[in-house]
């Protein structure tokens, strides 16, 4: 008796389960043509290959959790880079966020926490991941890094956006965002015709140490965009880092453009308005010395599609200010920050 | 003798370090430059505002972290004994890290500010520990709990700076000494304290040598034991403190600076504290020209180019020293 109904009750369960798999594979067949178009994307480290667009994403490039968040898909853990930012989600991202906030991944990459939140893929742009933590992570989950022959940092932003944009399955999205964020640059850059073919660098004071950001930098892309050239001095310096160049503090001269725009965190200001030779460059001497300070600097060095709109409305007036052929109007920022006296 | 020849490097060097860099300046130069400056010249302004402020600092750490590590390795009779080992470099990062994650400051007038306070609780925590408070401080216990908070405070500085992505840039360019940011470093202010650890230091030094002969017979001798342990430590901790304020900590040149006194000036300690004032800031004024005209435009720290330099001597007198001898 007992067997009999065990048996019974299998081929109940056989029958349901065959059932079931009926429905299942009724709702999957729409889903086949996606399955069949499985994402590849070659990259520095290997290649990245999704069976379907990722939606459960762990974002380990301190600035990517932008893009993601801009492409619609919530981070489920998000990388900490600097300040104070709550959450390391910088106002300009801030009203993207859904529901809980993401985990913060602060300092060395956790493979452990990174496995715990079970994603479908790593965004690994802009992380500065090594080839051993990128075959860790690997058996975790695919692992989107930059293209082949492209530096760990500053990746061009558009790229960067097309690149997630195609890991999410959302392309089109990334399109418009690109689209909509050139659209931005160029309206500023028609409302201030007298900025193109001006010469324009932009500058670093840390730890000690002066410099300027290259040609591979997005926030010196973001001055050429804008009509900018990038003096020649500056493309002649030797970066070893490839993004920025150190220069001695004896000599400050590569600086000396008609835009001086220094970017800087808060902590370092009195250090710059200490720069002795700053004393020297008509830059300074003429109020086309700028600084880009706080949130505007964030903005600036996240260069994402949503920092760069926040940034460009911030920078405005501070670059008007220089760039007006008048040395008596000074940038706002600057000039509070005691760059100028 | 010897005195003058040490004292003719260090001027030599000096002037070196005014006359070479980016732009180089002849003898005339320099006296327009410090004599009659015109404020808007790249010249006088690299001079007087950039060049000068850097030799000051160094002559300023390096003599003060030379006769410390003099003070230090006669204090604990031990050859390898550093002022770091009195937890000053230490308690130094940790007040900076804090300090800059506390008011948001990081610039270089800021940070030096926290330098020496952080650098005096370091070494009054190590005295603590070291039983300094109950009378019963030696060189062995003393330099067991300098090594013990030492590896504490440190790997507290670390965990912060690897949780804050802000302060390990904070804390990493602290940690390489430099003398770039010499102008903005509290010279002035710390000027005072070093020279009163100086001359404390010279004061003493005949107490420290009766100390070195072993407690048992200096007690014999009637030398007063722990007050010259107080007055050496506190001397160090001056000396140590205000170089850590306008150069950040500078590993080596407190180590090896001592032995290579010890092997020019002979035996006495005061002749040895004069030698190591004089080398210790040939040394570190030498390391900050090198590093400054090795990769221009580009500067490699100062406390980088000490290792350099310093490991080498180092081990050039570990090779001469006969095996088992004492330095």
């Amino acid at each position: 008796m007992p067997s009999l109904h065990r048996r019974t009750l299998h081929r109940r369960t056989l029958h349901r389960r065959t059932l079931l798999a009926g429905i299942g594979a009724a709702l999957a067949a729409p889903a086949l043509p996606a399955r069949a178009a499985e994402i590849r994307i070659a990259h520095a480290m290997g290649e990245t290959v999704l069976p379907a667009p990722a939606a459960r994403v762990v974002s380990l490039g301190f600035t990517t959790h932008d893009t993601v968040l801009a492409l619609g898909v919530q981070p489920l853990a998000v990388r900490y880079w600097y300040g104070e930012a709550p959450g390391a989600i910088w106002p300009w991202a801030q009203p993207l966020i859904e529901g809980p906030a993401p985990e913060v991944l602060t300092g060395e990459v956790s493979a452990e926490r990174v496995a715990a939140l079970a994603p479908d893929l790593i965004v690994g742009i802009g992380s500065g991941i090594s080839r051993a933590e990128y075959d860790l992570l690997s058996q975790i989950a695919p692992v989107l890094m930059q293209p082949e022959g492209q530096p760990a940092y500053g990746l061009p932003w558009a790229g960067a956006t097309r690149l997630i944009g195609h890991a999410l399955g959302r392309e089109d999205r990334a399109e418009a965002l690109i689209g909509e964020t050139h659209a931005a640059i160029a309206e500023m850059r028609a409302r201030h015709p007298g900025w193109i073919g001006r010469s324009a660098a932009a500058a670093y004071h840390f730890g000690g140490d002066t410099g300027a950001f290259t040609a591979r930098d997005n926030r010196t892309r973001l001055l050429t965009d804008l009509g900018f050239v990038l003096p020649p001095q500056i493309e002649a310096l030797a970066a070893p880092e490839g993004f920025y160049a150190p220069l001695s503090p004896e000599d400050l001269s590569p600086l000396d453009a008609d835009l001086l725009l220094w970017i800087a965190g808060q902590e370092n200001l009195a250090d710059i308005a200490a720069l002795p030779m700053r004393r020297v460059l008509a830059a300074h001497r003429e109020g086309r010395e700028a600084l880009a300070a706080g949130d505007l600097a964030a903005a600036l060095s996240f260069a994402s599609v949503l920092s760069i709109p926040y940034a460009l409305e911030r920078l405005e007036p501070e670059l008007a200010a220089a760039l007006d052929g008048d040395p008596a109007t000074l940038p706002p920022a600057a000039e509070a920050a005691g760059l100028t006296a | 003798m010897r005195t003058a020849a040490i004292l003719l490097v260090l001027v030599a060097t000096a002037v070196a370090s005014l006359s070479l860099g980016l732009r180089n300046a002849g003898p005339a130069a320099l006296w327009h430059a410090l004599a009659a400056p015109e404020p808007a010249t790249a010249l006088d302004i690299t001079l007087r505002e950039i060049r000068l402020p850097r030799l000051l600092a160094g002559l300023l750490a390096g003599a003060a972290l030379g006769m410390a590590g003099t003070v230090m390795q006669a204090l604990t009779r031990n050859p390898l004994a550093d002022p770091g080992l009195l937890g000053i470099g230490a308690g130094a990062a940790l007040a900076i890290v804090l300090g800059a994650l506390a008011t948001g400051r990081a610039d270089g007038g800021a940070m030096a500010m926290m330098a020496f306070p952080g650098a005096a609780a370091g070494a009054a925590a190590v005295f603590a520990l070291g039983g300094g408070f109950r009378g019963e401080m030696g060189p062995v216990r003393l330099t067991l709990a300098g090594a013990a908070l030492n590896a504490f405070l440190l790997s507290l500085v670390t965990a912060i700076a690897l949780l804050r992505g802000d302060a390990l840039d904070i804390w990493r360019n602290w940690v390489s000494g430099s003398l770039a940011a010499a102008a903005t470093r509290p010279l002035a202010a710390m000027a005072p304290i070093a020279a009163a650890g100086a001359v404390l230091a010279l004061v003493i030094a005949p107490m420290l040598e009766t100390l070195a002969l072993g407690q048992a017979l200096s007690r014999g001798l009637g030398a007063r034991l722990l007050q010259t342990q107080g007055l050496a430590l506190l001397a160090v901790t001056l000396m140590t403190g205000a170089a850590v304020a306008v150069a950040g900590p500078l590993a080596f040149l407190g180590l090896v600076t001592p032995l290579l006194a010890r092997r020019v000036m002979g035996q006495s300690l005061r002749g040895q504290l004069v030698g190591a004032a004089l080398l210790g800031a040939t040394i570190l004024v030498a390391a900050d020209l090198a590093g400054r005209l090795v990769v221009p435009p580009a500067e490699i720290r100062a406390g980088v180019m000490v290792a350099l330099i310093g490991a080498p001597v180092f081990l050039w007198i570990a090779r001469r020293l006969a095996p088992g001898a004492g330095t």
